[in-house]
């Protein structure tokens, strides 16, 4: 039976998941020429930018709907994901833009990532993280996002080490600090596929789980 | 209030199957369903309405304060008194006034006219939130004031007979937005001293007043819960595809 409240669920649904597609290169291309000693700043600018125009739509589209049709049950849980996992894209875009700005502004675009495996990890485990957070959105699977759980452990872990490592480290230089601010972005954007994840869960079960 | 393999039926057709359903007191419970699904027959089970029908019978026990009202000691007048009604559309008795339509159960029961008649007139409208509207107009016929305010009118008449429990039968479905958000205030606000059983077509509603709702479909009663979480969560198919408007 098709509902007038099915055609803005739609809408809502591909500006979500466009978002988490421009979320999701906006973390590759930040971290890709991190690596790579690249300058990322105006490509993942524009992303960014566009992340947060996306989610003033998302939030204006949700309202519409809540104040037209007065959602109820799957149809509710959904928005009010959609409207936090919208935030969560948003973020992503950020710390995306945070990491190339640190890395041309602090370690003016050396290849810092490279002196640390530790380092290097992390940034893969960030990066599988949230395209599995887009992948578990897109196929509304809860088990997927229930796993992202056990990698933000690992991302955990690993930022704990490298911290741990720079704290034991004698020399001082641009890199250093870049890393540090770098892996703590990593790591906020590994606490945020959790809470993409925690949503898709709610989307899917009406459970209302943590997944950190 | 209890039912326990609750069963009605119009003729042969079965209207009501096994509802067994325990009613919270001092909340309010909140019946939905789509239409011919027994909400309205449900709720005339409660107060043995429904055998005033022609053709009409019922099995099972309905349970109030532990007493079943269908044992043959029973006066079902004295049910209908503990157990109120409020109907569709508001139905004050044409010939009144405001004053006679409150106190026109009482005086049925006996009670005498005078200051006692007064004050329970005057704290029925108040419960009711009507008082301050009516107070100068008592002598009015019921029938001359808004069809929001004979709605309260008539809550005020069931009220009256202090009733422990209340039913409603889409008390709003005959009233515009405003008189139907001082209907829901009122609704809400008597649950401190009665207990509250609306059936309703519009789910919003039952999301804004009730404390439980119960889901019914052919008959049956699908699912029954907290209100917050059968409009947030439901966990029977039947009842998410109703309340989000997917059936049919």
């Amino acid at each position: 039976m098709h509902r007038l409240l099915d055609v803005g669920l739609e809408q809502l649904t591909v500006s979500v998941y466009r978002m988490g597609e421009v979320a999701e290169k906006a973390i590759d291309v930040s971290i890709t020429r991190f690596m790579d000693g690249k300058d990322a700043t105006a490509a993942v600018r524009e992303l960014s930018d566009v992340l947060a125009a996306m989610t003033v739509e998302v939030e204006n589209k949700a309202f519409e709907l809540i104040a037209k049709y007065q959602p109820v049950a799957s149809d509710l849980r959904i928005i009010n994901s959609y409207m936090k996992i919208a935030y969560d894209f948003e973020r992503y875009g950020r710390y995306a833009w945070d990491i190339s700005f640190t890395h041309k502004k602090l370690a003016g675009l050396d290849k810092c990532a490279v002196n640390s495996d530790l380092m290097q990890k992390l940034a893969e485990t960030v990066c599988e993280m949230v395209s599995k957070s887009v992948r578990a959105l897109k196929q509304n699977d809860g088990e997927m996002a229930k796993s992202l759980g056990e990698v933000e452990k690992k991302a955990d872990e690993l930022y704990f080490a490298y911290l741990e490592q720079l704290s034991e480290t004698k020399v001082q230089n641009k890199c250093v600090m870049c890393n540090l601010l770098v892996s703590r972005f990593l790591e906020r954007i590994a606490d945020h596929t959790t809470y993409v994840g925690e949503s898709i869960v709610y989307i899917s079960t009406g459970e209302k789980i943590s997944l950190r | 209030m209890q039912s326990f393999g609750l069963n009605a039926w119009f003729g042969t057709k079965q209207a009501l199957k096994d509802i067994n359903i325990s009613i919270k007191a001092n909340a309010v419970t909140a019946i939905i369903g789509p239409s011919g699904c027994g909400k309205s027959t449900f709720l005339r089970t409660l107060n043995r309405m429904h055998e005033l029908v022609s053709g009409a019978k019922m099995s099972g026990q309905v349970l109030l304060d532990g007493k079943n009202i269908y044992a043959s000691d029973v006066d079902a007048v004295m049910v209908r008194r503990r157990v109120g009604m409020v109907f569709q559309k508001p139905n004050p008795f044409p010939t009144m006034s405001i004053y006679g339509n409150v106190a026109a159960g009482l005086k049925l029961t006996g009670v005498k006219r005078g200051a006692n008649l007064d004050e329970v007139v005057q704290r029925s409208l108040e419960q009711a939130t009507l008082w301050d509207e009516v107070k100068g107009d008592l002598k009015k016929p019921g029938t001359s004031i808004s069809g929001g305010q004979q709605q309260r009118l008539c809550i005020a008449r069931a009220i009256a007979l202090e009733p422990e429990v209340i039913l409603m039968d889409e008390p709003c479905s005959a009233l515009d937005p405003i008189a139907t958000a001082k209907i829901e205030e009122l609704i809400v606000s008597l649950k401190r001293v009665y207990t509250v059983v609306i059936v309703t077509h519009n789910m919003q509603q039952a999301a804004r007043v009730s404390d439980f709702t119960a889901f019914m479909y052919l008959g049956q009663l699908v699912e029954y819960g907290e209100t917050s979480a059968i409009f947030e969560n439901p966990k029977n198919e039947l009842t998410e595809k109703y309340i989000t408007g997917k059936f049919g």
